[in-house]
């Protein structure tokens, strides 16, 4: 029973870093008002260099670095599409999404079937000696701590600071925030950005680390399922987090619980997430302070500058 | 442009070379093999291996055929029109890999009685439409005598695609294997229901560690992520269809392997000749259509001995790996001691045996 | 040097959408030529693969028909919300919940001879399809849940209970425990509209479908009110017009088409309910509603379209060898290009003449 707990604790953590690079990378796209629903083909490309690069070089930082570079790309053709061309974003996140699934299956076409090392866990020293917490929370590569780092740095930028400050306001009201002189269009379209690299190293995660190999629909959803998350967290940082801390436990529970001899269609667990999350979403936007506190107003807006 | 990048494109064409076909200047008299695979070719796994035989049929009959293959075909409405397209291109033979393709299969050979197929690991027949499978159970029971030898908690995990009646019959012998090798072994299966999900297959694998288990069964996984979740855990792994010791250098205990080969030659032929028939195909150990490869040095030489004697009756034909006394998981007695097991009862196998603690999912 | 700067459009010009999806598709062609180059093939053997051959026999044809057929069909219900500002993506979910329930009434009253069925079955689709898209169209209303959001999680939600029916209730006994239905009967199924390919009466349904929706929109006055509130929210509020009642109308039209494609495929090409019922047709409607102009007779040509680079794709992979991920490429770039390429109707380029800012600044003020 220890052991099994002990695999859900660990296995969650590292379970859930694709899912929270990419929800950070989303959440503050969407604080600045752009929802890229192209999370899944953001991903899958991620995943796809990231490995590629990761086989070729020897290296898993090339790797992420390929990763974020190739996805944050794929975002420029949101970004230019929704800013530039002021085109729909419902339709142009589904464009950058299916044009990444494409991409990734061409990049790693001739990468199936070969394998890289996993990352290597990181010496805690007599943090990984303690017994059961030790084996449960210290023997981790880095990324599953570089997560939390990152969902703290982001909460801080979003919270703390300036910058922050702008990002939410252009995601509030647009034209206000131009009024004011900010960049709309700048502000916007590097949060795009950050959220395509973001996706790109939750994707190379998954292919270097998580599961080192490439195989096409590897990323299985979870795009979807960050888009997902984002509303489960009414688009708070820690909420988000705790978010995709839960559903990396869930999807494991399941597993367990199979082997235990438990006897729940499985499929109940894996619809379980979706049926809160709307009632989560049903829940917060019944309340309109609630939902103006955190969801941003103009999400899913084009902007243009009347000038 | 930098090396890498160039590397990348040339390696992109040179994929798709491989697996391309040239339909120009072809002569008449050449039989026209077409090949669908389920999911990549990749260089493990289930359509691995049906490429490998493809090769073998190439190899075999040199100048008389052609063959050509498609890959990643999902089993759905677009199944029938690579087939249709590959009929409509002259294709003689048509090998169909995978369960969901039969009945668009068998709609399409009453609608072409002059082409010939080969349907993977069905149950439906036709005058032109073959079945074939493997005796999988026999190398799985193998493979359940080295987990059984190895194993010090006597708690094996399988990680398995659906319950169909191939996967339970593999599980079972699995067990029994071990039972023979050490009679309290208990087996756990986490079904994924599912051919291909990588990072879910890996989690199983873990979450069947985590309860204990020292060896896991990669049981019809298309990528070799759970063999390789298992080398980093450091506990043994089994698997099917290729030979996987790459992935697991240390901890490989066995890979059970298939060949078509002999088959779709022996197919193609009779093809050819035209006395093609809608035999269902099941080769074991004795036709050389199933074997078991990189057995893990760590089995003693007793361990060893005894594994190459149950090889040895397989292949005489003298053993079968289902024969009594074995109850099911409730106690009940299935088979009679002495009593082996008839391959129809054996196709529509429906229960487990005593010893694994997972149930089929209804 | 001259300087450019974006207009709005006063009118629209009858021309500029054909000008625009002309534009678009030219672009998709030479991006697609470079990608046909980079996998070492001619574009134009590519070209011809994907664009030429799967209209050159009676069968060929019948398969883009075969395609076309949901595509038209979810796409009509779609751009009737999506005109309205109701983003329903999921009707991935809805056509799910369309075959399901068609597949109940085929599997209970299996070996019926009845002509009454396939019609049951259709209208059970339908519900299903509208019941499913109906909860993101209460939420909406009673909750001000976001439609994007429900509608694509209550997809997920509908592939997990297809998968637990198909697992479990609905599974074929006989069937060894694959992940399958029972074959269906034929009063269960769809007969074939054209002889010698597999395009079925379904397909018509398609077409009833695209003149009631071009009915709707183009000829009558809720279709008009729904447009409206979709272009101005408080112009439709302030003459009355309902936005909630456009939320229900948007949703369910579209959870209508949906349900009835999946019934369409499930006692059309398949014969039965299994886990892979849709490759996607659900999202790539979507697509073909955009690529459309959201105009009823624009989607007739996106869903040729769009069937013929899937085919088309099926064709290249053998025939030229190119891997299905080109198929994949093309559709996301044909979509992207369009998009971009439709700023152009709503908006002009003009040339502003070069002048230093200040001067220009003043100049605006001026005027």
């Amino acid at each position: 029973m220890t052991e099994t707990l002990i695999f859900i604790v660990a296995g969650t953590l590292a379970a859930t870093v694709p899912l929270l690079f990419a929800a950070l990378g989303e959440l503050v796209a969407e604080k600045s008002g752009m929802l890229n629903l192209g999370v899944e083909g953001m991903m899958a490309t991620g995943a796809a260099a990231g490995f590629v690069a990761a086989v070729v070089t020897g290296s898993h930082t090339l790797g992420f670095l390929a990763g974020a570079v190739t996805a944050c790309l794929l975002s420029c053709v949101y970004a230019i599409l929704t800013t530039i061309f002021l085109a729909n974003q419902v339709a142009s996140g589904l464009a950058v999404g299916v044009l990444g699934l494409g991409v990734s299956a061409a990049i790693g076409k001739n990468y199936e079937g070969t394998t890289v090392d996993p990352l290597a866990e990181l010496n805690l020293g007599p943090l990984s000696d303690i017994p059961v917490i030790g084996e449960a929370l210290f023997e981790h590569d880095i990324m599953v701590y570089l997560a939390i780092v990152a969902a703290i740095i982001v909460w801080y930028v979003l919270q703390r600071t300036k910058l922050g400050l702008i990002i939410r306001a252009v995601g509030e009201s647009p034209s206000s925030a131009h009024a004011l002189g900010y960049p709309v269009t700048l502000v916007r379209g590097a949060c795009v950005l950050f959220g395509g690299a973001m996706a790109g190293i939750g994707g190379a995660y998954l292919s270097t680390a998580y599961t080192p190999l490439w195989a096409e629909g590897m990323v299985a959803g979870r795009g979807w399922i960050v888009v997902a998350l984002i509303v489960f967290g009414s688009w708070m940082v820690h909420r988000v987090a705790l978010g995709a801390y839960l559903f990396g436990a869930v999807s494991l529970l399941e597993l367990s619980i199979q082997g235990l001899g438990l006897d729940i269609p499985s499929q109940i667990l894996s619809a379980s997430p979706y049926i809160i999350t709307i009632i989560v979403l049903a829940v917060i936007s019944r309340n309109p302070a609630l939902i103006l506190l955190n969801s941003p107003v103009s999400l899913g807006q084009t902007f243009k500058a009347s000038n | 442009m930098t090396a890498p990048k160039r590397r990348l494109l040339g390696a992109l064409a040179a994929g798709t070379l491989a697996l391309g076909l040239a339909t120009s200047a072809i002569a008449e008299d050449k039989t026209k093999i077409g090949f669908i695979y389920p999911s990549p070719v990749g260089d493990v796994g289930w359509a691995y291996r049906l490429d490998e035989g493809r090769k073998a049929v190439e190899a075999h009959f040199g100048d008389k055929v052609e063959t050509f293959a498609v890959e990643n075909v999902p089993e759905g409405p677009d199944a029938a029109r690579v087939m249709n397209q590959m009929a409509a291109q002259g294709a003689d033979i048509i090998m169909i890999g995978s369960f969901g393709y039969m009945n668009d299969g068998l709609k399409l050979a009453a609608q072409k009685p002059d082409i010939d197929f080969m349907h993977a690991s069905g149950y439906k027949t036709a005058d032109n439409f073959s079945n074939f499978q493997t005796r999988n159970y026999e190398s799985s029971y193998i493979a359940g005598m080295a987990a059984g030898d190895v194993s010090k908690s006597g708690v094996l995990g399988v990680v398995a695609a659906y319950p169909i009646p191939e996967v339970v019959g593999i599980i079972n012998t699995f067990a029994l294997g071990a039972q023979r090798t050490n009679p309290d072994i208990t087996v756990k299966v986490v079904w994924l229901n599912s051919w291909f999900n990588p990072s879910k297959a890996q989690e199983s694998a873990r979450s069947l560690i985590a309860q204990d288990a020292d060896v896991i069964f990669s049981l019809y996984q298309d990528t070799p992520s759970v063999v390789t979740a298992a080398e980093e855990e450091g506990v043994y792994v089994v698997n099917t269809s290729s030979d996987m010791k790459k992935y697991a250098p240390n901890h490989l205990l066995a890979s059970m392997t298939t060949d078509w080969g002999p088959y779709f030659i022996d197919r193609v032929q009779k093809s050819m000749d035209g006395n093609y028939d809608g035999l269902a195909y099941w080769g074991g150990m004795a036709d050389g259509a199933v074997g078991v490869v990189s057995l893990s040095p760590d089995l003693t030489k007793e361990d060893m001995a005894e594994i190459d004697s149950v090889i040895a009756e397989m292949k005489a034909g003298t053993f079968h790996p289902m024969t009594g006394p074995i109850v099911d998981q409730d106690g009940e007695e299935k088979l009679a001691a002495g009593e082996s097991i008839d391959d129809d009862s054996m196709r529509g196998i429906d229960w487990l045996v005593k010893g694994v603690e997972t149930r089929i999912p209804n | 040097m001259a300087r450019y700067r974006l207009e709005a459009r006063t009118e629209r010009s009858a021309a500029a959408p054909f000008l625009v999806t002309g534009m678009a598709i030219l672009l998709t062609l030479v991006a697609g030529s470079g990608l046909f180059l980079i996998y070492g093939k001619s574009p134009v053997a590519g070209f011809t693969a994907f664009f030429i051959e799967p209209l050159q026999s009676a069968y060929g044809i019948g398969e883009v028909l075969l395609k076309m057929g949901p595509l038209l069909l979810i796409a009509q219900g779609l751009a009737i919300g999506f005109r309205a500002r109701i983003w329903n993506i999921g009707a991935e979910g809805q056509l799910i919940l369309g075959a399901i329930a068609a597949s109940v009434l085929a599997i209970y009253f299996d070996g019926s001879t009845s002509w009454l069925l396939l019609p049951a079955m259709v209208v059970a689709a339908m519900l299903a399809g509208m019941a499913w898209a109906g909860i993101a169209a209460w939420l909406r209303n009673s909750f001000n849940a976001n439609e994007i959001l429900v509608t694509f999680m209550l997809s997920s939600i509908a592939l997990q209970l297809l998968y637990y029916l198909v697992t479990g209730p609905l599974r074929d006994p006989m069937g060894f425990n694959f992940p399958q239905s029972i074959t269906f009967s034929p009063a269960a199924t769809f007969p074939l509209l054209i002889e010698g390919t597999r395009v079925n009466v379904s397909l018509l349904l398609a077409f009833v479908a695209t003149v009631l929706a071009w009915i709707y929109m183009q000829r009558s006055l809720p279709g008009y009110k729904l447009v409206v509130g979709g272009l101005a929210p408080q112009a439709a509020l302030y003459a009355g017009f309902s936005d909630k009642r456009a939320v229900w109308v948007g949703l369910l039209i579209g959870g209508a088409a949906a349900g009835i494609a999946g019934v369409g495929e499930v006692a059309g090409p398949l014969g039965m309910l299994q886990r892979n019922i849709s490759p996607g047709y659900g999202y790539a409607a979507i697509i073909v509603a955009f690529l459309g102009g959201l105009h009823p007779i624009g989607i007739v040509f996106s869903s040729a379209l769009m069937a013929l680079i899937y085919v088309g794709g099926d064709f290249a992979r053998l025939s030229v060898g190119l891997p299905s991920a080109v198929t994949t490429i093309f559709q996301g770039l044909l979509l992207t290009f369009y998009l971009a390429s439709a700023l152009f109707l709503q908006y002009r380029l003009r040339r502003v003449d070069a002048r230093p800012p200040v001067q220009a600044a003043a100049a605006e003020g001026a005027g």
